[in-house]
């Protein structure tokens, strides 16, 4: 450990020290901002109960299925689009109009027309983290250097292999951020579509638990969500490291 | 012969102003089997059009450009790129791979003919890796290997050292020399470096100042090695550098 890992500990340590004995000492009402290691106390009570697991898996499935057909339909989507001018005519206006819409704002329509169950918040899903890869993946075909096409038509590969073996390539550490800010953008939407209409996930938890002004079992649903978001960055991560060796990383 | 340009003419529309700009003109132009042709001109000249052009990867606008002999099926030319052009998410071994990839070479086939053209621009170890742990003379061999890869009986470099520190760039030269006689390849080589133009070519195919055309045509039969000290190299250096001058002049002036 570097002298700024310690720093980067001491501070973490210090903070959540201070707020448990402040707490204690009776500076800070539990009701507002209960102690570190009663919340703790409380995650691993749910966690025994099974409440919280299931909790997760509820959202979890709702996020993977979001993200994965929202991604899915972006990348595909996003290469076409940077590859075909035609293509990219008939989607621009889409983009233009739809993306600066808040994703949460199409919920309502959405369980208009797919029910309370859980399609319209995997739709909500996918449609918010679809933009951010398509964008991100368009922008990634845009910047690949047009010298690397013109050296694959001289070496004599067709339309399709440029497309496969240049392309696609050229734009996957693009495509990597749209999936990152896609996955952020999935936990925001499984949180706000789990307030309304359902009886299960890791949103309802915490917002039944707000109603109740339970605010220990807030701060279960606030940490979960916050350790979801760093398991998915390291997936992410991972994935990326594994499937792009060129890319050179700092550090 | 292996190519010849019969009047090749190319003209750019450009969108902004609606106007025509005249890139080529009147190009006639044979390459001969087995020579090391340069063509040097002024920035803008339209040389790396002309080459572009001789690649197939641009249609000229007028006039005609002949392939007299068959090729067999393989590809007649090559292309090695000033800023390498390398695809940097394939290693070393799988960019020179990669033109027979794509026209169907068996892997076992073309990884063996990659590494052999690894052997012969001095790359030998360094197979796996990628071009950005590569400096820019190491990268440059890779683009000559691969262009190499495809077998084409002429080699298009457009500037190829140009992007090189003067120490790595002498170095390449001699390299190319030495891969130019053991492959017996055609070479076709644009350059705006006079003494580059020297130190390689069998001919050297001066053109003018936008619109490009043929200013002159030096056939160079100076002994090798050449040195740019020497008398006759020096003399010919001398007569190109006014020629050039003028052009150079013409192009500032316009």
């Amino acid at each position: 450990m570097t002298a700024s890992h310690w720093r980067q500990l001491a501070s973490v340590a210090g903070l959540l020290l201070a707020w448990q004995i402040l707490v204690q000492a009776g500076r800070i009402n539990p009701l507002f901002l209960p102690a570190p290691l009663s919340v703790l106390g409380a995650m691993w009570e749910m966690t025994r109960s099974g409440e919280l697991p299931w909790a997760v898996l509820v959202s979890l499935n709702r996020v993977l299925q979001g993200f994965v057909y929202g991604s899915l339909a972006g990348v595909v989507l996003g290469l076409l689009a940077g590859a075909v001018r035609w293509v990219e005519d008939l989607l621009d206006p889409w983009v233009a109009a739809v993306y600066p819409i808040p994703k949460s704002a199409l919920f309502p329509l959405f369980m208009l027309w797919f029910g309370l169950g859980n399609p319209s918040k995997i739709v909500t899903i996918a449609v918010g983290v679809l933009f951010l890869v398509l964008v991100n993946t368009m922008a990634g075909v845009h910047a690949i250097n047009p010298v690397l096409l013109k050296a694959a038509r001289d070496l004599g590969a067709s339309r399709a292999q440029i497309f496969v073996k240049v392309i696609l390539p050229g734009a996957l550490p693009s495509i990597f951020t749209g999936l990152r800010l896609g996955a952020g953008m999935a936990l925001i939407l499984v949180f706000i579509t789990e307030i309304e209409a359902t009886k299960a996930g890791l949103g309802f938890l915490l917002w039944e638990a707000f109603q109740l002004m339970d605010t220990r079992h807030v701060f279960v649903g606030v940490v979960t969500f916050g350790l979801l978001g760093v398991a998915t960055t390291w997936l992410l991560q991972w994935l990326e490291r594994v499937t792009c060796p060129w890319i050179q990383r700092s550090n | 012969m292996l190519l010849a340009l019969r009047d090749v003419g190319k003209a750019w529309h450009i969108a902004r102003t609606g106007e025509r700009v005249l890139a080529l003109q009147a190009i006639t132009l044979d390459v001969a089997a087995g020579e090391f042709l340069i063509l040097l001109g002024p920035s803008g000249c339209g040389k790396s059009t002309l080459l572009q052009i001789m690649a197939g990867l641009e249609a000229p606008s007028s006039g005609a450009i002949e392939f007299p002999t068959p090729t067999g099926g393989g590809k007649l030319t090559s292309m090695v790129f000033q800023e390498y052009a390398l695809f940097p998410w394939r290693t070393v071994l799988a960019n020179v791979a990669f033109g027979p990839e794509v026209r169907g070479v068996p892997r076992r086939e073309r990884e063996e003919r990659a590494r052999r053209l690894i052997d012969l621009v001095n790359l030998r170890g360094a197979e796996t890796r990628y071009p950005h742990e590569l400096s820019g003379g190491m990268r440059q061999r890779v683009a000559l290997a691969r262009a190499l890869a495809n077998d084409p009986q002429i080699l298009l470099f457009d500037e190829p050292l140009a992007a090189l520190d003067a120490q790595t760039r002498r170095v390449m030269q001699d390299e190319l020399l030495r891969i130019w006689a053991e492959t017996g390849k055609t070479f076709v080589y644009v350059t705006h470096s006079l003494q580059e133009a020297v130190l390689l070519g069998t001919r050297i195919v001066l053109m003018t100042a936008g619109p490009g055309r043929i200013k002159r045509v030096e056939e160079v039969t100076l002994p090798r090695p050449r040195h740019l000290t020497g008398r006759a190299e020096a003399a010919l250096l001398d007569r190109l550098d006014a020629l050039l001058g003028e052009e150079v002049q013409r192009a500032m002036a316009s």
